[in-house]
């Protein structure tokens, strides 16, 4: 009896010790959505959009969506955010590692316009094909015409603003 | 520009009563009939006519509403037209505050924003032609992100029961 109730009472001891131990601190409100954090290298690249924090939008930098349907009496803004999700992962998929900048998209009456700068690491027979491609499938799936506005450059290194 | 002009004057052909087309029309008489009678008919009918056309235009960006604004006033100074612009609405904020941390803390919020700015533009004294090309023109080349509201106030002859009164009390 007396060897558990030594027991109890050290195990209590070790416990105070532990919550002494413990100790918690105010939150931490950092921001960090949308945000890069700077490598030990300072070598990791930045296009001129990563390097602008979200606060910055219509200030620095502007929206990669432009559509009528979050203004005020907008119609299917939820429809529109899916569809632009869908295009993007769409694109940045059948484009692999291809786009270099953000795919913007833009829409004008019934046409919606997908906007970037392409990596010329391809020949351009394909990518004659997957203007195409692209093109067709996603005018088929979202019944509407899309089209690609492509610019291209030769090397990656030409969209990097700056390496943190 | 040019082909703005030329789209017009096409357009004011078509309605103008006392054209061209409505002199040769015994030309036309040898053509089938759903061709040459009622296309004649219904160009004889007098052109619409608009006190004033306007326009509310919506965006997120004021610049690109500013921008937009300019080039409809200038379409419209092209092809004489009274127009001006405004934007004496203020912008609309529809805010959203939510926690900023995901769980407890409701202390420490976030508020984000949709803003909606307006800019309007007015037309004034236009025929039904005129108001179809320059709408047309205008819309066409709406920016994308900018919605686009047109009002047209049309004048229109007193109604015949009106006037037909005012006949008789005037008689009597």
């Amino acid at each position: 009896m007396t060897s558990l109730l030594k027991n109890v009472i050290s195990n209590t001891q070790i416990n105070t010790q532990l919550v002494r131990l413990l100790h918690t601190t105010s939150v931490c409100c950092k921001v960090q959505a949308g945000r890069y954090r700077i490598t030990p290298k300072k070598d990791f690249p930045l296009t001129y959009e990563m390097a602008n924090p979200p606060h910055e939008i219509a200030h620095r930098k502007t929206w990669n969506s432009w559509n009528t349907s979050n203004l005020q009496g907008g119609l299917r803004s939820s429809e529109t955010a899916v569809e632009d999700v869908f295009i993007r992962k769409f694109v940045s998929g059948t484009w692999h590692n291809l786009f270099v900048s953000e795919i913007i998209i833009k829409r004008q009456h019934n046409i919606i316009r997908v906007a970037g700068i392409v990596h010329r690491a391809i020949n351009a027979r394909k990518v004659y094909f997957l203007i195409g491609y692209t093109e067709e499938l996603l005018s088929f799936w979202l019944q509407c015409p899309v089209k690609l506005e492509l610019q291209t450059v030769a090397d990656k290194k030409d969209v990097i603003f700056k390496y943190i | 520009m040019n082909s703005l002009t030329q789209l017009l004057r096409n357009s004011l052909i078509q309605y103008k009563p006392n054209s061209s087309i409505i002199k040769n029309a015994k030309k036309w008489q040898n053509l089938p009939k759903f061709y040459s009678t009622e296309a004649l008919q219904q160009q004889s009918e007098p052109d619409k006519l608009y006190k004033f056309v306007e326009l509310e235009l919506k965006g997120h960006d004021p610049a690109v509403l500013k921008s937009y604004a300019k080039f409809a006033i200038t379409a419209g100074n092209h092809l004489d037209v009274n127009s001006i612009s405004w934007n004496l609405r203020k912008p609309v904020h529809e805010r959203h505050t939510v926690l900023k941390s995901v769980h407890i803390y409701k202390k420490h919020r976030v508020q984000y924003e949709i803003r909606t700015y307006f800019t309007f533009v007015q037309y004034k004294e236009l025929t039904g032609s005129t108001a179809d090309t320059l709408l047309e023109y205008v819309q066409r080349n709406l920016p994308e992100g900018v919605g686009m509201k047109s009002t047209k106030v049309e004048l229109q002859s007193l109604p015949p029961f009106i006037t037909e009164e005012e006949s008789t009390k005037s008689d009597s």
